[in-house]
C-alpha cells in the first residue's frame, strides 16, 4: 500500500493512493472503511472506523496488522464501489508528509563511502553516526522549502526514510526489519555554513532543522511491497539536472545495522530513521568549480526507486 | 509562583491537571479559578467554562493564553490565600486543596517542540577551550523526560554516566527572530533540568560533532516538576542551582554566571521560531570555594542525584541498573 496523510476540507486525514487508477486518486481510509462496515451490516460505523484506524498516521501505525487489514478492506471496497464519495482526486487535496510529526527523526551522517570521500573526511565512522532533525522541520511533497535569510550555503541530500512500525528497543540486526512499517523518499536539507559555524563551538543542530528542512513523501510504501530496501537506486535532480545518482547498497552501516544501533535509545511507531546520502551534494560535488547551492526558484526532485518522486520548490523566506 | 502538572489518584494518563503551590500544598487551579470567578468576580454564568479554557490539561495550554492568564493566576492565588486553605472548596463543593503526596507529578512540559540544552555554556568549562562564538545546543527528546523520584536507568551500552544541573528558561510567547531587547517578553518562567550523559558514547559521537545516543536514552533528562512563573530579568539572574550527589554538593551556580545571556540564547534560537512550552536549559558549574570542581558529576549505580534551586524547587533521582536492580 501507498499510505498518505492529506488535508481535505481543512482536516488532516489518512489515505491510500491506488495503483489501478493511475496514482491520481486517494482512498479516504476512514470514509471507505466506515462505508465497508456499513455494507457488511455493521452499526456505529464511524466510531468503529475511528477506533480501528486511529486519528493520524502514527496512531494508524501503532495499531499494526489490524489497521493494515482494515485499510486493505477499505481500498478494495472503495474500488469496487466506484468511489461513492470515499475517493478524492490527488490534485484536489494537499499531501502532507506521510508521517507529518514523527516523535523522533534520526538522520544518519557520513554513511556512504563516496560521500565521506567528497566531504574530505579522513575516514569512515567506527559506529553509526546520526543527529536529530526537529520533527517540526518535516514538510510534504506539496510544500515549498523556505530559504532562510541567515543561510548562504543551502544544500540537498537524497535519502531513504525508514518508518518504524512497532516499539523497538534493543533489537538485533537480524530481527530489525520486523520493526519497519514502510519506506519513503526523503531530502535532508542542510545549511552548510550554519553547520560549519555550529561545529566550531559545539555540535550542529540549527543547520539541519530550519522549518521545511525535512521533506518526506509523497507516500509511505508499506514494507511488504519493498522486498529488498537495501538494494534500491536513489537520485536527485535540481531543475531537471542530475546531481546525485547512487544505490543504497553503498551504505556503510546498513539499514538493519542502523535500526539495531538506534533501537538502543528506544524507538516508537512513527519514528523515522534516514539513511544518509551518497555523493553529489553541492558542498562536495566534483567537478563543479563553484558549489551549486540551492537558491529561490530551484526545483529539487529526490527519489528512491519505487517510492515516488519528492518534488519541492525553493522559495525565499 | 510555582505551578505543576499532575494526575490525581485513579486518573487516566490524559486527565492531567494544573496545580499551583500555596503554603506547601497544591491547589487544583481549574476548580480554584471557577471558585474565584464565581465568588470574587460574581461571574457564575460561564465560570467553569472560562476556568477550563485558562487551566486546560497541559501547562503549555495555560502558557498559550499569555499575560492575562498569568495575571488571573496571581488573582486566584491571592484569593485562596485570603480565603484560607482549610475550608476552600469549589462552587459545587469540589475539592481544591491537595497534599503534595496526593498528586502524581509529571514532567511539567510534556511535549515541547524545542527542548534544548545550550552546550559549553559555563565559564569553568570554556576556560579550557577556545571561547564559543555562538550558543550552540542539543536536543533532548521528550521521550527521555523523567521527573522527581523516578530512577535514572543505567543504559546497557555505557560504562560512564554523569550528570549536569541546568536552569531551563521556559517560553511563554511564540515568536521568530526575536531581537535581544525583546527576549524577556517571550519568557514565562523557569524550571530545572538534570542532563544525564553517557560520556563514553558522547565522546565517540563528538569526534563527528554529533551527540545523540549519549544524550538521548530513556530517563536521560530529569525535569523538576515545578515551573516558576515569572520573567523579571534581575530575579532570574540571581536564580541559583545546586547539584548534589548522595547529599554532597558538586555543582553550584547562578544564571548570571553563564557565558551566554538569556537574551543571546533567545535571539539565536528564535531564528527557528519558538513556542509556549519550549525550553532552553543552561548549565554552568562554577567551582565551589575550597572544593574541587566536578563538572560533570560522575554517577554510579546506587547513588542519588539531586538538583535544587530555592526559588524553583528540586528534582532527585536514584541511579539504578537496567532491569531495575541496584547492583
Amino acid at each position: 500500500m501507498k499510505l498518505v496523510t492529506f488535508i481535505d476540507d481543512d482536516q488532516e486525514r489518512i489515505g491510500a493512493i491506488i495503483d489501478t487508477l493511475g496514482l491520481n486518486q486517494i482512498v479516504d481510509l476512514h470514509k471507505a472503511y466506515a462505508s465497508y462496515l456499513h455494507a457488511v451490516g455493521n452499526a456505529a460505523t464511524d466510531q468503529l472506523a475511528a477506533a480501528t484506524l486511529g486519528s493520524d498516521m502514527i496512531e494508524f501505525l501503532k495499531r499494526g496488522d489490524q489497521a493494515l487489514a482494515a485499510a486493505r478492506a477499505a481500498i478494495k471496497h472503495a474500488a469496487t464501489d466506484g468511489g461513492n464519495g470515499n475517493i478524492v482526486e490527488r490534485q484536489r487535496v494537499r499531501l502532507m508528509a506521510p508521517v507529518p510529526r514523527p516523535g523522533a527523526l534520526v538522520s544518519a551522517g557520513k554513511n556512504f563511502s563516496d560521500h565521506v570521500a567528497e566531504m574530505s573526511s579522513k575516514k569512515g565512522p567506527v559506529a553509526p553516526v546520526a543527529f536529530l532533525k526537529l520533527p517540526g522541520s518535516v514538510i510534504g511533497p506539496d510544500d515549498d522549502i523556505a530559504h532562510p535569510p541567515e543561510v548562504k550555503n543551502l544544500d540537498y541530500e537524497v535519502e531513504l526514510a525508514v518508518i518504524i512500525g512497532k516499539p523497538c528497543v534493543d533489537v538485533s540486526a537480524g530481527e530489525a526489519f520486523d520493526y519497519v512499517a514502510g519506506y519513503a523518499s526523503f531530502n535532508d536539507i542542510s545549511a552548510r555554513d550554519i553547520i560549519r559555524g555550529e561545529n566550531k563551538s559545539g555540535i550542529h543542530l540549527m543547520g539541519k532543522s530550519f522549518p521545511g528542512f525535512a521533506p518526506m513523501g509523497p507516500y509511505l510504501v508499506t514494507a511488504d511491497e519493498v522486498p529488498d530496501p537495501q538494494n534500491l537506486k536513489l537520485w536527485l535532480r535540481v531543475n531537471g539536472e542530475a546531481r546525485q545518482d547512487s544505490n543504497l547498497g553503498y551504505m556503510i552501516f546498513k539499514i538493519r545495522d542502523m535500526i539495531a544501533y538506534w533501537s538502543q535509545m528506544g524507538l516508537n511507531p512513527g519514528d523515522v530513521l534516514t539513511t544518509g546520502t551518497p555523493r553529489g551534494v553541492a558542498a562536495g560535488r566534483k567537478p563543479d568549480q563553484v558549489p551549486w547551492w540551492l537558491k529561490p526558484g530551484d526545483l529539487v526532485e529526490a527519489e528512491v526507486e519505487g517510492l515516488g518522486c519528492l518534488r519541492n520548490r525553493i522559495i525565499a523566506e | 509562583m510555582r505551578i505543576y502538572l499532575g494526575l490525581l489518584e485513579s486518573a487516566l494518563p490524559h486527565q492531567s491537571r494544573i496545580f499551583g503551590e500555596l503554603d506547601g500544598q497544591l491547589l487544583d487551579l481549574q476548580i480554584a479559578c471557577a471558585a474565584y470567578l464565581t465568588q470574587a468576580e460574581s461571574n457564575p454564568a460561564n465560570a467553569a467554562e472560562l476556568a477550563s479554557y485558562y487551566f486546560p490539561d497541559t501547562i503549555t495550554g495555560f502558557l498559550e493564553w499569555g499575560e492575562p492568564a498569568r495575571q488571573l493566576l496571581d488573582r486566584i492565588i491571592s484569593f485562596a490565600s485570603k480565603a484560607g486553605l482549610s475550608g476552600l472548596r469549589g462552587h459545587g463543593g469540589e475539592k481544591i486543596v491537595y497534599q503534595m503526596s496526593d498528586v502524581r507529578l509529571l514532567p511539567p512540559l510534556q511535549n515541547p517542540e524545542k527542548s534544548f540544552v545550550i552546550g559549553f555554556s559555563d565559564r569553568a568549562r570554556t576556560e579550557a577551550l577556545p571561547p564559543a562564538e555562538i550558543p550552540t545546543g542539543y536536543y533532548k527528546l521528550p521521550q527521555t523526560f523523567v521527573t522527581n523520584g523516578a530512577p535514572v536507568v543505567w543504559p546497557k551500552f555505557s560504562e560512564q554516566l554523569d550528570a549536569d544541573g541546568c536552569i531551563a528558561i521556559v517560553i511563554g510567547k511564540a515568536g521568530k527572530r526575536i531581537p535581544p531587547e525583546k527576549a524577556w517578553e517571550h519568557i514565562a518562567g523557569a524550571t530545572l533540568i538534570v542532563d544525564i550523559t553517557a560520556r563514553d558514547i558522547n565522546q565517540r559521537e563528538g569526534l563527528t560533532t554529533n551527540n545523540l545516543l549519549g544524550k538521548n536514552f530513556p530517563s536521560s533528562t530529569g525535569v523538576c516538576p515545578a515551573v516558576l512563573i515569572g520573567n523579571d530579568p534581575k530575579t532570574f539572574a540571581g536564580l541559583e542551582v545546586e547539584l548534589s550527589l548522595d547529599g554532597r554538593i558538586k555543582q553550584k551556580f547562578a544564571l548570571r554566571d553563564c557565558v551566554f545571556s538569556v537574551e543571546q540564547i533567545i535571539a539565536r534560537w528564535s531564528i527557528l521560531g519558538i513556542k509556549p512550552g519550549d525550553w532552553f536549559a543552561i548549565g554552568a558549574s562554577m567551582a565551589l570555594q575550597g572544593e574541587r570542581l566536578q563538572n560533570p558529576v560522575p554517577l554510579k549505580i546506587g547513588s542519588t542525584i539531586r538538583c535544587a534551586s530555592p526559588a524553583i524547587g528540586e528534582v532527585s533521582h536514584p541511579v539504578i541498573a537496567a532491569g531495575g536492580i541496584r547492583r
